[in-house]
């Protein structure tokens, strides 16, 4: 059963990480995986894929439940704020944890930051118990 | 529309005009591999033991979706919000079904949102999770039809 505060998680953005986020979901958009193309586009560069930027949540919201999956009845609300790119350090920071009620349900309000502090995605989450 | 996977674009040239609210495509069948659950448990790429698919999968099985219905997110479209609904727990290996709409398109302070809906449900037509992607097109609608 879960409990306590979320743990830190901290996931470096790489392009080793970004092109085998590309090989797993056939994702090859040249923003992410073809430096020249990229460094043409209007982002100056490589920028990775958007649910990477979210992998540090769910780690650290997996790690907190103990198990390997959202259990039934969870839920994520994710508004993607600013693109990662290779170098940066993505960490899970939660601003706000309420039990919800009877049911064992967390609520959750989270932001992943880069290492300048730029906000690079917001989630509400509901967590409930395995 | 329903069929395996092949050799679709990566990027959609779809307009917005040419979005048809409500219309459901698939079902596509996709696979959830063991390798697949395992480098998406922990950093991406490292795999890791795993006894259920981790959440990180479902984004992906929503692109695979996409891509299948609507040969992807078009080009120079942002991704601004996704939401993901758990109601069952995916063992690694197993393959789903995944169905996708067009749930709604408006125009909010210029800027066209197209909300893309997904269902994903096990081979025993389970449902597994449920969600949407909330996409800024990159083209508008036409002056005809505005």
């Amino acid at each position: 059963m879960a409990g306590g505060e979320f743990p830190a998680v901290t996931d470096r953005v790489t392009q080793d990480g970004i092109d085998a986020y590309a090989e797993i979901s056939g994702d090859f958009n040249p923003l992410h995986v073809d430096p020249q193309a990229a460094a043409a586009s209007e982002f100056g560069g490589i920028i990775a894929h958007g649910p990477i930027a979210l992998h540090a949540f769910f780690r650290s919201a997996t790690t907190w439940l103990g198990s390997d999956a959202l259990p039934p009845g969870s839920a994520v609300k994710v508004t993607y704020r600013a693109p990662t790119r290779p170098g940066d350090d993505v960490t899970c920071e939660v601003r706000e944890q309420r039990y919800a009620g009877g049911d064992g349900a967390t609520e959750v309000d989270a932001e992943c930051v880069k290492q300048d502090e730029t906000v690079v995605v917001s989630i509400k989450a509901v967590l409930t118990q395995p | 529309m329903s069929g395996t996977a092949g050799d679709t674009p990566a990027l959609s040239n779809i307009a917005y005009d040419d979005l048809v609210v409500g219309e459901r495509m698939g079902p596509y069948t996709e696979t959830v591999s063991h390798d697949m659950a395992a480098r998406l448990a922990g950093p991406i790429g490292e795999p890791q033991d795993v006894d259920a698919v981790p959440p990180a999968a479902y984004p992906i099985l929503f692109l695979k979706a996409l891509r299948r219905s609507m040969g992807g997110i078009p080009a120079g479209s942002v991704l601004a919000k996704q939401e993901l609904e758990f109601h069952g727990v995916l063992a690694p290996g197993s393959d789903v079904s995944i169905v996708t709409w067009v749930g709604d398109k408006q125009v909010r302070r210029e800027r066209p949102f197209v909300t893309i809906e997904f269902d994903i449900r096990d081979a025993g037509d389970r449902q597994i999770v449920t969600g949407r992607k909330i996409i800024v097109w990159p083209t508008g609608p036409s002056e005809e039809s505005v």
